[in-house]
């Protein structure tokens, strides 16, 4: 199978592991996204991938081809830096024509793909400047140069817009999506920004403490987290959780349980479970997307959903849409998202209905209880 | 216009004076170098009363001076290029290459920075005279080729290169060489600049291990021949000091050329900067 392959990963450093049995499947042209909080390996994976770090034990296969132990250089992969560590010495030429001068490429076919991918990143002008004359972007368009200059299987990047303003990493984050379109090659991205997974990757690797969490589409990770990490990592602002208990088994459905949450313990809730039901009185956790909890007038009045009064704190006027940040009276943060509804909020406390249909729940140790 | 007080002014003058101390001798060996001994030991004038270039013409067709200077140029160059190199790669070794012993090796590498040379000089007579190289030019460079400061300073500089420079170059399929020569010495030229004009002005220099191994006039470097001036033709003094002007005007040239680079060499090997 084509693409890159890796099978129960593992990396320690002395005796610390800190990727613990990874197993992912990248197919050939996909882009997929490594998210995940700071030290949770990503950036680990990825060298390892690319031959930086020595692969503890497991395999890791690119095109087929087992290429565990083999040398940085001969695996076929071209990394893009957060630094871009462009060569400061060279032109822009010179840095995109590198790889190819060591391979001892004939001097016309470098001089032509320099030149034809330096017209793709529109970089034709600037062929003569060494990297210090050139803006951020300009780097970061070098250094993706510089990878596709190559030809590589697999084009690695590791955190590549971090050292970009806002605007620029908008900017950039299309044309790297643009490029994937045009080129179609195999993409592994490190970020721990999840809003650049979800607009770039076709799959997502999310990961915490060098363990893999979940892998899917970006949709299928905010639809359908399969723990407590990913659906408050994947999404933004971040999903809101609420602990519960559940304190009896459906009366009329067998597949039901009810909820009571400790923020509002005179009521309880009706959930339906299609797996294993938690046993009465274990604590749950309730979970809910910002844009799911409803302020006004009920959508849908026939929903089950919690009552809840919440105290507001501050609200976050965006135009398009507007955060309020709530608390509720066990101090427990709430954030409400509100899109069609321009109208301020004024009172101190709220109403706010959680309907049944769009809550998640969790078991005490983060793991969705489908 | 700021007020000038009069501790600036006593600095001033304490700097001219020590100034003048320090160049006096300089002066008085080209002045001395330009009067005809009768003068030299008639007078004490501060300026030659008549010019006379006559102790040059002697230093240059009268004595191997000219031979002096071949043996100078060429064992200094040769140092110089041999202790940059191995040097370098020393360094780049110590400062990129995850080997075992490399702490223990960078340790001997700062403990050998501590032992004076001088100290050194019986044991690698001994050697140099079993490998049969005494008054050979292999006899002269081979113990001045290890300079471990060098290799400190080279290892500090790369040190402070960043990783992924090694890393991006490593995936353009550099091996360890290319890494060096296209990558890590392009970017420290500056101080490979440096350290070689200061290894090229302290092996132009060395006396005390030039003076041992060379016995035949015509291995002689320019610092051991110059002592042989004397010896040869009485105490004449003019002549003594054209011999010295011109031993020591190669380092003074290289020194005005490469003022900045040699201050910021000395600055560096001995720790004030890096």
């Amino acid at each position: 199978m084509s693409g890159v392959t890796l099978r129960n990963i593992k990396k320690a450093f002395g005796t610390v592991e800190v990727i613990h049995d990874v197993n992912i499947s990248i197919s050939q042209g996909e882009f997929v996204v490594f998210v995940g909080p700071s030290g949770c390996g990503k950036s680990t994976l990825l060298r390892m991938i690319a031959g930086l770090e020595e692969t503890t034990s497991g395999v890791i296969e690119i095109d087929g081809t087992d290429v565990t132990c083999m040398e940085a250089a001969k695996r076929g992969v071209s990394m893009v830096f957060q630094s871009y560590a462009l060569y400061p010495h060279l032109s822009v030429f010179d840095n995109m024509a590198f790889s190819l001068q060591i391979a001892s490429r004939p001097k016309d076919e470098i001089k032509q793909k320099v030149e034809e991918v330096a017209r793709i990143l529109q970089l034709d002008q600037h062929l003569d400047r060494k990297p210090s004359q050139l803006s951020g972007g300009q780097r970061q368009r070098v250094a993706i140069g510089r990878a596709i200059v190559r030809q590589p299987k697999a084009f690695l990047f590791d955190e590549p817009l971090s050292n970009l303003d806002a605007e620029l990493r908008v900017q950039m984050r299309m044309e790297i999506a643009r490029l994937h379109n045009q080129i179609g090659a195999t993409m592994i991205y490190v970020t721990h920004d999840q809003v650049e997974a979800m607009t770039l990757a076709d799959k997502i690797v999310v990961l915490k403490s060098g363990t893999v969490q979940q892998i899917g589409s970006p949709l299928e990770l905010y639809d359908n987290p399969d723990n407590q990490f990913v659906a408050g990592f994947i999404g933004s602002p971040r999903m809101n959780f609420l602990e519960g208990k559940v304190v009896q088994g459906g009366n009329d459905a067998p597949d039901e349980v009810r909820i009571e949450l400790v923020e509002a313990p005179n009521s309880s809730v009706p959930v339906t479970l299609s797996g294993p039901k938690p046993v009465p009185e274990a604590t749950v956790i309730l979970g809910i997307r910002p844009e799911n909890i409803e302020t006004g007038n009920p959508v849908s009045a026939e929903d089950d959903a919690v009552e809840l009064s919440l105290k507001t704190e501050f609200t976050e006027e965006l135009g398009g849409v507007s955060y309020v940040h709530t608390l509720t009276e066990g101090g427990v943060r709430v954030t409400i998202e509100r899109r069609s509804d321009r109208n301020h909020i004024a009172q101190d406390h709220i109403s706010a209905r959680l309907p049944t249909r769009h809550l998640f729940l969790f078991d005490a140790n983060g793991m969705r209880l489908r | 216009m700021g007020r000038v007080s009069s501790g600036n002014i006593l600095l001033l003058v304490f700097t001219l004076i020590a100034a003048c101390a320090w160049a006096f001798p300089l002066y008085w060996a080209i002045v001395t170098s330009l009067k005809p001994e009768a003068e030299v030991v008639g007078s004490l004038s501060l300026w030659p009363q008549t010019v006379d270039l006559s102790s040059y013409i002697f230093a240059l067709f009268e004595t191997n001076l000219v031979r002096w200077y071949v043996n100078s140029i060429g064992t200094s160059v040769l140092i110089t290029a041999i202790v940059i190199v191995i040097s370098m790669m020393c360094g780049y070794a110590l400062s990129q290459i995850v080997f075992p012993g490399r702490r223990m090796l960078f340790l001997v590498v700062l403990a050998s920075f501590m032992v004076p040379s001088q100290a050194l000089v019986v044991s690698q007579f001994v050697l140099m005279h079993k490998f049969g190289m005494i008054n050979t030019w292999g006899g002269i460079i081979l113990p001045q080729v290890i300079i471990p400061v060098v290799v400190i300073v080279y290892k500090q500089f790369f040190d402070s290169v960043p990783r992924e420079l090694r890393e991006a170059a490593k995936l353009d399929g550099c091996g360890e060489f290319q890494i060096l020569f296209k990558l890590y010495l392009p970017l420290n030229w500056g101080i490979t600049t440096a350290l070689s004009i200061i290894t090229f002005i302290m092996a132009w220099n060395n006396f005390l291990w030039p003076f041992l191994v060379t016995t035949s006039e015509e291995m002689m470097t320019v610092t051991v021949g110059i002592t042989q001036v004397g010896d040869s033709f009485g105490v004449q003094y003019a002549r003594d000091m054209a011999v010295a002007v011109m031993a020591a005007m190669p380092v003074a040239v290289a020194y005005l050329i490469f003022q900045r680079r040699v201050t910021q060499a000395i600055m560096l090997s001995s720790g004030i900067k890096g």
